[in-house]
């Protein structure tokens, strides 16, 4: 049996760093798991929606050079819970406490 | 054939009928409506809203508002509710000295003591002596662990108090684990230099020694007169799950009993009652004072304050002199509100001890005359004043199938409730009682700290659930739905309102079941109230027994819970009780107008 640690997957193409570093910091704060896999190429919606998909958790998060979005499984693809162009460091930890308050059920910061 | 219109002006509502008389006189219903009210009930500001509803019911049968040939207006009953709360009690923190809060996240778990330190100021510590170290939001958690992790090679460092929200972030990078404390907004308020102890909870579990005043004396070695004075901290910190108690030498924390005052009843018994007495005990003293004059409170104390606010308010509004205007009827109500302590760092609140008070005041005769002379300017048809409000509800009630005289019926509105008896031979026992929907409105605001009177408006209209997925909601009755599209995430795992356009979100995070209690609290506390004490001034023998029949009508008896409450209060008298359903189609709104338009046919024989 393979069996993964439930996480949030982060997909990326060409990521700010910076933010990057903040979104793994909302996460980890609420105490979820997450890991983050380069898909190079794909556009922000597609991103979120097939991380949210692969997840186990069903909570995932695209984030595409400076624009990232929170998705949840069972939303439709482009129709992201959360998303920010350019967001502050702040937004960035709360977009990342958010995909991870979505598993917990607990109401969005 | 001859189009007759009723027009009730109410506190809130207005509402018209319009119906058609034959030349035998019988009348046939045709349209109603109702709009909100414009301007306080009575004055000329009124004749918007008379228009715009007159408007709409016309609109609804296709017809001109000219076609109508007799307006019947109600002779509104001149009084006026209005309401206020006052606390009781009050903590006040002097020389700030606990933080008390839920952080969502905090990390660690365990009690710490030790001195307070900054984190600028590590370089100044001793060795060998415990510390709690305080971090500002303008170091990052990685610094901070770093830090930390580097000191905790020579220094005894206990536990950690944070400004941002990185608990769990700092206390993951810690070689040592310790209890963190987290989202401080006041950090700058904590003092440098001072004992403190912290306590974070185990998961599930609150705190137990913060929240115990032995506890803190034992964390804190307090003698017995320091341990006396912690025991309000101890108490607002029951509850939490992490808390910081801060040991300043003269500090103290006092639980301040207001001066509530007396309140003065000028009756044919008159009488006087202490406020803090409760609020049994004031309605008893109401009930036995008899036919009253005026309330008055004592002055200078709280209630003195509160009753002249709510006379100088009403008088503004009516233009009356101050002298003019008598509380004729009091509804007092026992409440706990939450509070902000001042002193203190995190935006603690504590439950104080508080009374809501409606009041109703007795205005001099409404201006009706001139609203109809100008409705009949306007409108170029005939405009009488017709009719005590309370008989006309008492005729329009009658529609309802299956009452039969003698019938009772209970108006409750926003600002009081109003209650008649109508007899075999036509005539009505009526009294006003102050205290209805605008006071449940104020007890819910108040209970659940709101400070937003619009919401606390819906929270009584409308019933509640928590959306539990995207996909799904669980309503306050334990009840699921689902949904085929996916519910809006800005609702995700909130408590929501069902009302009728939507949803509503509720954006203090209090839970359910709270916000269930105190909506029923505050219902029941108010109707069942009033509707006994209204009822058994208009009962024949002032015996409940003797009335068979009651008739709910009124915007608060369109409430989805209110009529069940009273329903079952009412079971024990073996009163038949229910929402009013006017001329069978209405519900229970509607019932003046109705009433004013069939009286119209009793006028002429």
């Amino acid at each position: 049996m393979i069996s993964r640690r439930p996480s949030i997957f982060i997909y990326t193409s060409q990521p700010d760093m910076d933010f990057l570093r903040e979104i793994r910091a909302g996460i980890e704060e609420e105490g979820v798991f997450c890991e983050v896999f380069p898909r190079e190429g794909a556009d922000l919606d597609t991103l979120a929606y097939e991380a949210a998909n692969d997840s186990m958790l069903g909570s995932g998060i695209g984030l595409c050079g400076v624009d990232a979005a929170m998705q949840m499984r069972g939303l439709k693809k482009g129709q992201n819970a959360e998303s920010y162009h350019m967001p502050t460091y702040e937004q960035c930890r709360k977009l990342g406490a958010n995909s991870a308050r979505a598993i917990k059920k607990l109401p969005f910061k | 054939m001859k189009l007759i219109a009723g027009v009730d002006i109410g506190n809130s509502t207005t509402e018209v009928c319009v119906g058609e008389a034959d030349d035998a006189r019988h009348i046939r219903f045709l349209t109603s409506a109702s709009c909100a009210t414009t301007g306080t009930k009575g004055t000329v500001a009124n004749i918007h809203g008379i228009k715009a509803a007159l408007k709409q019911a016309m609109g609804k049968i296709g017809r001109d508002v000219g076609e109508i040939s007799l307006i019947r207006l109600n002779e509104a009953a001149p009084v006026i509710g209005d309401t206020a709360m006052e606390t009781l009690t009050e903590t006040i923190i002097t020389d700030s000295s606990m933080i008390g809060h839920n952080p969502s996240t905090p990390a660690g778990a365990g009690q710490a003591v030790g001195e307070l330190l900054l984190l600028e100021n590590l370089y100044r510590a001793d060795p060998g002596n415990p510390y709690i170290v305080v971090v500002s939001r303008d170091h990052s958690y990685e610094e901070v662990a770093e830090r930390i992790n580097r000191a905790a090679e020579k220094l005894d460092i206990e536990g950690l108090i944070l400004q941002a929200d990185e608990a769990v972030l700092v206390e993951n990078r810690l070689d040592k684990k310790i209890p963190i404390i987290d989202e401080v907004s006041r950090i700058d308020r904590v003092p440098d230099g001072k004992t403190a102890a912290i306590e974070v909870a185990l998961p599930g579990q609150t705190i137990r020694m913060l929240s115990n005043p032995y506890g803190i004396a034992t964390l804190l070695g307090l003698d017995a007169e320091e341990t006396r004075t912690v025991t309000p901290i101890a108490k607002s910190l029951i509850g939490k799950r992490s808390a910081v108690v801060i040991k300043t030498p003269n500090g103290d924390v006092r639980e301040n009993v207001l001066p509530a005052g007396e309140i003065y009843l000028d009756a044919s018994n008159s009488t006087k009652v202490n406020l803090d007495e409760g609020a049994e005990k004031i309605m008893q003293a109401v009930a036995d004072a008899g036919t009253i004059r005026d309330i008055t409170g004592q002055a200078g104390t709280n209630v003195g304050n509160m009753l002249a606010r709510i006379k100088k308010g009403m008088g503004e509004l009516s233009g009356e002199e101050h002298a003019d205007i008598r509380i004729t009827d009091i509804l007092a109500v026992d409440t706990l509100a939450p509070v902000l302590i001042s002193g203190a760092l995190a935006g603690e609140t504590c439950l104080e001890k508080a009374v809501g008070i409606a009041a109703m005041v007795r205005t001099q005769q409404l201006p009706m005359q001139k609203i109809a002379e100008r409705l009949a300017e306007d409108l170029h048809t005939e405009v009488t004043v017709a009719g005590v409000e309370a008989v006309m509800a008492s005729l329009g009630a009658l529609t309802t199938p299956g009452t039969k005289l003698p019938l009772a019926i209970l108006d409750m509105g926003g600002g009081s409730t109003d209650a008649a008896v109508i007899y075999e031979d036509g005539h009505v026992v009526l009294t006003h009682q102050a205290g209805a929907g605008e006071l449940v409105s104020m007890l819910i605001e108040t209970e659940l700290g709101l400070g937003d009177r619009h919401m606390a408006e819906q929270i009584k209209k409308y019933p509640l659930a928590k959306v539990e997925s995207l996909f799904h909601m669980r309503l306050e009755n334990g009840q699921m739905t689902f949904v085929e599209d996916s519910i809006d995430p800005r609702f995700y795992g909130r408590v929501v309102l069902l009302a009728e356009q939507g949803l509503i979100r509720m954006e203090k995070d209090i839970p359910m079941e709270k916000i269930v209690q105190v909506r029923r609290d505050a219902k029941k506390k108010v109707f069942a109230t009033n509707a006994f004490r209204a009822l058994r001034k208009v009962a024949p023998g002032h015996d409940l027994k003797n009335i068979s029949n009651v008739v709910l009508v009124g915007g608060s008896a369109e409430d989805f819970e209110i009529p069940e409450m009273l329903m079952e209060e009412f079971a024990n008298y073996r009163i038949v009780c229910g929402r009013g359903n006017i001329r069978g189609s209405e519900g229970p709104r509607n019932a003046v107008a109705t009433g004013l338009v069939l009286s119209y046919t009793g006028e002429q024989r």
